[in-house]
């Protein structure tokens, strides 16, 4: 029933196993207090989060599972479910820090923004996959992803949610470039949105606050608005090497807010100090290393586009919310994947690790599989993956 | 991407490992808060167990505005009725961005009953401790002060300030980020260690009397300032250290610095005759007079040739013809003094001033102390000699003079002065004595009894006459000495100075009265200090249980007044102010009645408020409780008394 099963990249497994269950324990920690004081009991969002993990792991297997071949088939009627529910979203959706990011279905809430993701760049694999000869042809090519690019950006801008809307945006970007776009495309499309980023940032107070708090603060200052980030970084010094220990954070303890979300890898600081931070980032580091080899030696573009486009996924949001945490970048709303509180992030991520897995599964793993390409034309070997990233 | 991570990696490397200590402090001061216990001040006492200085406990209200926000109100308005500020003051406090505001500092600990701080949410109460000194300025450059948070700053204070402090406990509180706080489990509670008690050899009754005396005799004679020393010749104990104009320690920061000084032990003056007690004592040591010797008082100028021709005149304040050296030391001639310094020689001159402890601190136990200017026979110009002595061209403190007198009135041995007697713990137990120790012979038994001899004829029939105690013997010696100013000696300035013991044939007290630019009718030290002298002596011989008298005729008022002297004496009493009686012990303080008549007692404690209880009649012996306690208007005190016949029979 489970031929491939010899073959499933093991090393992923693991790295993200291991950061579902240590997310367990960090969130408990990080949303103890929180919780207590919320709602009375300190395991209500330890609670909540197990469900979740577990939920992810059902993601996991599932996509683990299905051929990912079939979902080419699938990638344009998930894209226009996701582009309808982000509409939705902003007519119905529940407010949370002042953006419409929910769709509620009785006590379960999720965020669209996060399946939009994942269903735009499957849809770009498959169109990239499909539209092969012509996808240097900017009215035939190059217009028709940009137009689903740009809907479901757009949707999840208007939400208010701009760090998420340029992450897919940029990771749009990435695999229209492996999948040998126009550079010259490309470029116009820089030209031309440029100035209508800035002019979003700049429409909106707190967006400009955030952005000229990272420019002047560096993120060292203690003022109002950067608070957050501050509480952050003092998480994280406040570990040293070796961590105040499990359970003893005190950032928790309302220092921090939202130490158990996009904070949490400041946790992650304190209680497991620097020992613990870099193997949290060793995990994803594996997880790249080992996405990019899968993307290699997959069967197919598709196969192979799917592969970069949920690694690049996973890591760069790990990094992001890394960097963000460290003050290296403006605050944004990113969470980091496996770790953070949030069903959302959790199950969608956990089930593209699961699509990745079985890319793994249908490689060989000999080098010698990447000469005979099932389809299309082009070898694996023309897109240089290093020279992206 | 790799390099991604790889920023990251230094970033954490950065954050964690290099600048860890510093996010490690700011973190723990964010969370934990550090609740320091203060440890009690030790208490002061004086030599009979009389508090001088003690702390009591005020109460201060701050607040959280944070956490207030929803009884502000109600604070406002309960702290406006208690301490009659408009609500107004403490809304603003309360409305503050800040998460601590004081609302009243300081403040009686009643006040703790009538605010229910329970019912308050956001007050914060802290206990604080103040030092409240009993006697006021009653020795208050000698008792010192101490600053806000209980440092010694000044005299006793600051030179027992290690014994004294304790050791201040702390509560490491830890702190949510909604300020919240509770008991950190990490880190035990630090009980505060209370400081030690300290008991000095003053007697606070006597030094209440000293600056009483002083402050009159400074008025009567216009003087600047001045100071009272009296020490124990035969211990070294210090018994008073008076001095006018004093300053009040309860009062700290309202009075300069200057007039903070004790300046028996930091001012150094010239002393003028007092210092032929040196030239005496070398002479008579040595065996270079006798005194029965005779010379040429020059009746009063002798011209001294000095090199190269030139010369200097010598003068006497009472012409003189041939005296013998009894008798020149008894009137104070200058002049024969000078003649006796040619025959010791500077080397032995200077020998002797220095085995007198002249030009070195005494190492008394009090802050600041001078060592005087006493200066090498190499370093004299060809007058030195003659002039050093009667007393110029060297400096001296006033406990050093009090020291050398002591020297004589205890047989030629130079006792160290001091004013620790005893240290002792929270529960009493005696930590540290003082401990009266010898510093060295000065001169032999035989030149001391001569000594007595020549101060006590000084007092009989010399400069010191206003010094005589009906019945008591008294020796001393006069110094009225031109103050040296901007380059030369002033005329019309002068340091009048007497010092003495008594009674001469077992000497109990050593006293020196020093009075700055006197300005009135006269300016001598036998006119000016020698009155205060007796004045001090004879309160004190009323009130000390430590004055036995050998001599059964020395009572000090003699039964019914039969000689002129004290008939006199209590008349003057009697004409006395009730007011100026009670200086020094300002309302709320029980005064100092020992010593007083019967009537005169009752009459002090009804102008203090108080309710005397008569126990006996004639002379008060005793009074409970004692002199310098505080106690409400309206306490009754009883008096022990004593008709006075008895009270000199008591003496014997």
């Amino acid at each position: 029933m489970f031929s491939q099963r010899n073959h499933i990249d093991i090393v992923i497994l693991i790295a993200v196993l291991a950061l579902m269950l240590l997310s367990l324990g960090v969130v408990y920690s990080a949303s103890a207090s929180y919780a207590l004081a919320k709602y009375g009991e300190s395991e209500r969002m330890l609670t909540s989060h197990a469900i979740k993990v577990l939920l992810g792991m059902v993601g996991l297997f599932i996509g683990m599972r299905v051929n990912y071949r079939k979902l080419q088939r699938l990638t344009k009627p998930a894209v226009i479910v996701a582009v309808g529910l982000l509409m939705v979203t902003l007519i119905l959706g529940g407010e949370a820090k002042g953006a419409t990011r929910w769709l509620r279905f009785g006590s379960l809430g999720f965020q669209p923004s996060e399946f939009a993701k994942y269903a735009l760049l499957f849809h770009l694999c498959t169109l990239i996959a499909v539209k092969q000869e012509v996808i240097r042809d900017f009215k035939r090519g190059f217009i028709p992803m940009m137009v689903w690019i740009g809907m479901v950006t757009v949707l999840v801008m208007l939400q208010p949610n701009f760090s998420m809307g340029s992450m897919i945006f940029f990771l749009s970007l990435i695999m229209l470039f492996i999948g040998r776009a126009k550079l010259s495309h490309l470029g116009l499309t820089f030209a031309i949105l440029l100035p209508l980023i800035i002019l979003y940032m700049v429409s909106a107070e707190y967006r400009l606050n955030r952005f000229l708090n990272f420019i002047h603060g560096g993120g060292d200052a203690s003022g109002k608005t950067n608070y957050q980030l501050w509480q952050g970084i003092l998480g994280f010094g406040n570990g040293g090497i070796f961590g105040v220990g499990p359970g003893e954070s005190k950032q928790r303890d309302f220092f921090l807010p939202e130490s158990y979300g996009d904070f949490v890898f400041s946790i992650v600081g304190e209680e497991y100090g620097f020992i613990g931070t870099i193997f949290f980032m060793l995990l994803f580091l594996m997880i790249m290393y080992r996405g990019f080899r899968i993307a290699k030696v997959a069967p197919d573009i598709f196969g192979r586009n799917l592969a970069v486009a949920i690694t690049c996924a996973i890591t760069c949001y790990a990094l992001i919310n890394a960097g963000v945490t460290l003050g290296m970048f403006p605050t944004t709303g990113l969470p980091m994947p496996f770790v953070s509180y949030g069903g959302s992030s959790m199950v969608f991520s956990a089930g593209a690790i699961g699509v990745l897995l079985n890319i793994s599964s249908q490689t060989d793993l000999h080098p010698r599989a990447r000469e005979v390409p099932v389809v299309g034309s082009v070898n694996a070997d023309e897109v240089n993956i290093g020279k992206v990233y | 991407m790799i390099m991604f991570f790889a920023v990251v990696g230094l970033r954490l490397v950065q954050i964690q490992i290099i600048e860890f200590p510093k996010y490690r402090e700011i973190a723990q001061k964010q969370y934990q808060s550090k609740i320091v216990l203060p440890a009690a001040r030790g208490t002061l006492y004086d030599r009979s167990g009389n508090v001088i200085a003690t702390n009591s406990i005020y109460v201060s209200f701050a607040a959280d505005p944070q956490l207030a926000v929803a009884d502000a109100r109600a604070i406002a308005s309960k702290f406006s009725n208690l301490f009659g500020k408009p609500k107004s003051y403490y809304l603003e406090k309360l409305r503050s961005d800040s998460r601590f505001v004081w609302l009243e500092r300081q403040v009686d600990v009643r006040y703790l009953k009538k605010i229910n701080t329970k019912d308050l949410e956001g007050i914060v109460v802290r206990y604080e401790p103040k030092r409240l000194y009993f006697h006021d300025q009653v020795a208050g450059q000698l008792v010192g002060c101490t600053d806000v948070d209980n440092n010694g700053l000044a005299g006793i204070e600051l030179s027992y300030d290690k014994e004294l402090r304790g050791i201040d406990g702390y509560v490491i509180f830890q702190r949510d980020g909604l300020g919240r706080a509770r008991p950190s489990v990490d880190y035990p509670r630090v009980e505060p260690v209370n400081g030690h008690n300290i008991i000095l050899t003053i007697d606070m009754g006597l030094q209440a009397i000293a600056e009483k005396e002083l402050r009159k005799g400074i008025e009567q004679n216009k003087a600047d300032h001045g100071l009272v020393v009296v020490i124990q010749p035969k211990t070294g104990e210090v018994l008073t250290m008076a001095q006018y104009p004093n300053v009040d320690p309860n009062k700290f920061g309202t009075f300069d610095l200057q007039d903070q000084k004790l300046r028996a032990v930091t001012d150094v003056f010239e002393p003028g005759s007092v210092f032929k007690i040196v030239t005496a004592s070398a002479a008579l040591d040595h065996g270079i007079v006798v005194p029965e010797k005779r010379f040429f008082a020059e009746n009063g100028k002798y011209v001294v040739p000095v090199s190269y021709g030139k010369q200097r005149t010598i003068a006497d304040t009472h012409p003189e013809g041939w005296l013998t050296f009894q008798e020149a030391m008894e009137v104070s001639s200058n002049i024969v003094m000078a003649k006796v310094s040619d025959l010791i020689g500077p080397e032995r001159f200077y020998k002797m001033a220095r085995d007198y402890g002249f030009g070195i601190a005494t190492n008394i136990d009090f802050p600041g102390e001078a060592k005087g200017v006493l200066k090498k026979p190499i370093e004299w110009s060809g007058t030195t000699l003659n002039t050093i002595a009667y007393g110029y061209e060297v400096g001296v403190t006033p406990i050093q003079i009090v020291a050398a007198y002591a020297v004589v009135a205890n047989d030629g041995i130079l006792m160290q002065p001091y004013l620790f007697k005893r240290e002792t713990d929270g529960s009493g137990q005696i930590v540290r004595e003082g401990k009266s120790q010898q510093i060295r012979r000065v001169i032999s038994p035989a030149t001391a009894r001569i000594l007595k001899n020549f101060f006590e004829g000084v007092v009989v029939h010399g400069t010191g006459v206003p010094a005589q105690i009906a019945g008591v013997k008294v020796a001393g010696k006069t110094g009225t000495s031109r103050k040296y100013i901007e380059g030369h000696y002033e005329t019309g300035s002068y340091t009048a100075s007497f010092v003495g013991f008594l009674p001469v044939d077992d000497p109990q007290l050593v006293c020196l009265v020093m009075m700055d630019n006197p300005r009135g009718s006269s300016y001598y030290g036998g006119t000016v200090s020698a009155p205060v002298f007796r004045a001090i002596a004879e309160r004190f011989m009323n009130t000390s249980q430590m004055f036995v008298p050998q001599d059964t005729m020395g009572a000090v008022t003699t039964n019914g007044g039969n000689t002129v002297r004290s008939s006199k004496r209590i008349q003057t009493e009697r004409a006395v102010d009730e007011k100026e009686r009670n200086v020094g012990y300002p309302k709320g303080i029980v005064p100092d009645v020992k010593g007083y008549s019967v009537r005169r007692a009752v009459g002090i404690l009804m102008t203090g408020k108080f309710q005397p209880i008569v126990n006996g009649s004639g002379t008060v012996i005793n009074q409970v409780p004692p002199a310098g306690q505080p106690a409400r208007p309206g306490t009754k005190i009883t008096l022990i008394c004593q008709p006075r016949s008895s009270v000199a029979l008591n003496i014997n």
